[in-house]
């Protein structure tokens, strides 16, 4: 079958909106424009929906209220005099540890399924980076993060990029179509 | 290594969220929510998959940083849909059998069974919920048994 | 913890101070080592500048009217300190053309860019002795820029040549300094001449010229000069 390769990359704003779009290889099927505009619409929606699926969400919550209480509690205890707080864990001079708040859900991460495998990276700003591989391509996280870097050099820093619009930067273009050349030659 | 399943769906050619349908810690209502949300989410990635991959390619799963959703579809539109913990190994073959070994065997081999689940009545089926308890088994004790109410999409 | 409290009451609004008190005056003006700046840091600054300079302009001549203008006061600074730097013997102003574009090639891209300029050339045209054209593969300031198309004249590198304009008038040699773009399809008008050849456009695609034409009365000066 065909070889590992990165067959594309989409990038979608905090809106849902479609910024970019680009194709390197053979191995999923090319959509007219509009397409692809929906198609980012409903997997901005679906993201959203993977992500408060959370199956341990009461859970963590009831977690994370209990560690509260307790962190409140020994917090008013060694204020007013006491000499050990049941806390424990924490090192500082106060009260018990910090209660630490459950990660925030992710959403969907990574997709498989019989012809290719989609990555889905969400920066901070809500920006969505979809890169299309097939199903055997290693160290996707790697590719991952070095497109972001592109992305943050040549289009976060260009003058003539204007938030949130689509991406039309030649540099951009230019340097990404040459590491993503070099992975799918790299095999 | 037992793997943690949080919950399992079955949703018929109609999208009622009929079937089994059980939850580690639930209540009914968040059940019924959940369900429609993730047939809402299989449906919209099932067809998203087909319209990139070509009309041969299947969704398999996908996994965030909490949970992994399995997903296996019959010949015959049925859907199941089985949320584990997210670095769990692919349960197709699971799903395939629980298709194969438990729902063709004791649901539709069952002459009282309907033949189509109306209205997200659910299964209701005791051989079928005893078999899936089977496989359970390994599981971790947390996995009570939940509500075998099924929702309707 | 109770050393992070600050050190005297001297604090000022709108001001901060380095915790030891030494501001950026207080560093010798010869130490040029560690005065290194984040180039990412510098892209966002010049981000801005180029945005806050489109601005209501009219033309693509316009953006680069003020880009220059913004870089123009740094080069009359910058030859004073850049001489300053000089060795004591050679600590003299530039006093031919050659000189002191070798001091722009040299010390000014060093200090500006940690590299000399790619290269320095002479109009090849007869008719235009008063132009030199410093060349730069890949000038730092455009590192991240993609120009659209419909600007495709644009050479943000206008601010480099405001730059270098500061740095020829304050050395009394008035200029009118321009850069162009020679690395895409298109070369810049006044690049034609035999010198740049073909096969560093494909490996340099934002090679800049920057063209340096100098007033009338430098030349005749620069004649004088020869001959005596």
């Amino acid at each position: 079958m065909g070889g590992r390769a990165v067959i594309a990359l989409l990038i979608i704003n905090k809106a849902g909106g479609l910024i970019y779009n680009r194709t390197f290889g053979e191995g999923l099927n090319q959509l007219n424009s509009n397409d692809y505009l929906v198609l980012a619409g409903t997997f901005h929606g679906v993201h959203a929906i993977t992500a408060r699926l959370n199956p341990l969400r009461e859970h963590q919550a009831a977690h994370y209220y209990a560690q509260q209480q307790q962190y409140q509690h020994s917090a008013s205890g060694s204020l007013g005099g006491a000499s050990s707080s049941g806390g424990g864990g924490g090192g500082g001079s106060q009260g018990g540890p910090l209660p630490s708040r459950p990660e925030p859900p992710s959403g969907l991460e990574v997709m498989e399924t019989e012809n290719f495998r989609l990555q889905c990276f969400n920066t901070q700003t809500g920006t969505k980076f979809l890169l299309f591989t097939d199903t055997m391509q290693a160290n996707v996280d790697v590719a991952m993060r070095k497109v972001y870097e592109l992305y943050a050099d040549y289009v976060m820093k260009n003058p003539f990029y204007q938030l949130e619009m689509p991406v039309r930067c030649d540099m951009f273009d230019r340097k990404l179509n040459s590491y993503i050349r070099e992975i799918n030659n790299s095999r | 290594m037992p793997v943690q399943v949080f919950s399992f769906y079955i949703f018929d050619r109609h999208s009622h969220g009929g079937g089994a349908y059980r939850d580690s810690r639930s209540a009914a209502t968040r059940a019924k929510d959940d369900a429609k949300l993730i047939f809402g989410t299989v449906f919209s990635l099932r067809n998203m998959v087909r319209k990139l991959g070509g009309d041969d390619d299947a969704f398999i799963s996908y996994r965030t940083a909490q949970y992994k959703l399995h997903y296996y579809e019959t010949p015959s539109s049925l859907r199941f849909a089985m949320l584990t913990e997210p670095g769990a190994l692919s349960m197709r073959n699971v799903l395939h059998q629980i298709y194969i070994n438990l729902w063709v065997e004791y649901v539709v081999k069952n002459p009282l069974s309907p033949v189509e689940h109306k209205n997200g009545d659910g299964v209701r089926n005791e051989m079928f919920e005893m078999g899936l308890d089977k496989r359970d088994e390994g599981g971790p004790a947390s996995l009570n048994r939940g509500a075998t109410d099924a929702a309707s999409v | 913890m109770s050393s992070m409290t600050p050190t005297k009451g001297k604090e000022q609004p709108g001001l901060r101070y380095p915790s030891n008190g030494k501001t950026i005056y207080h560093r010798p003006l010869n130490r040029s080592k560690t005065s290194e700046l984040s180039q990412a840091s510098f892209a966002y600054l010049f981000s801005e500048m180029v945005q806050y300079a489109s601005k209501r302009i009219e033309s693509i001549q316009d953006l680069e009217k003020r880009l220059n203008t913004q870089g123009h006061p740094i080069g009359l600074k910058l030859l004073d300190l850049l001489l300053h730097r000089e060795p004591a013997r050679t600590q003299t102003r530039p006093l031919t053309i050659i000189t002191l574009l070798h001091l722009i090639k040299q010390q000014l891209w060093t200090h500006l860019f940690g590299r000399a300029a790619d290269g320095l050339e002479k109009s090849s045209d007869p008719a235009r002795p008063d132009e030199y054209m410093i060349i730069d593969n890949e000038p730092l300031v455009n590192r991240y820029i993609s120009v659209p198309r419909d600007m495709s004249q644009l050479n943000c590198a206008a601010f480099v040549a405001g730059i270098i304009e500061g740095v020829c008038d304050g050395s009394a040699f008035p200029a009118r300094v321009t850069a162009h773009s020679v690395g895409k399809q298109q070369a810049a008008p006044a690049a034609d001449g035999g010198e740049d050849s073909g096969e560093g456009k494909e490996m340099w695609p934002g090679r800049t010229v920057f063209l340096v034409k100098f007033a009338p009365e430098v030349l005749e000066r620069e004649s004088f000069l020869g001959k005596g």
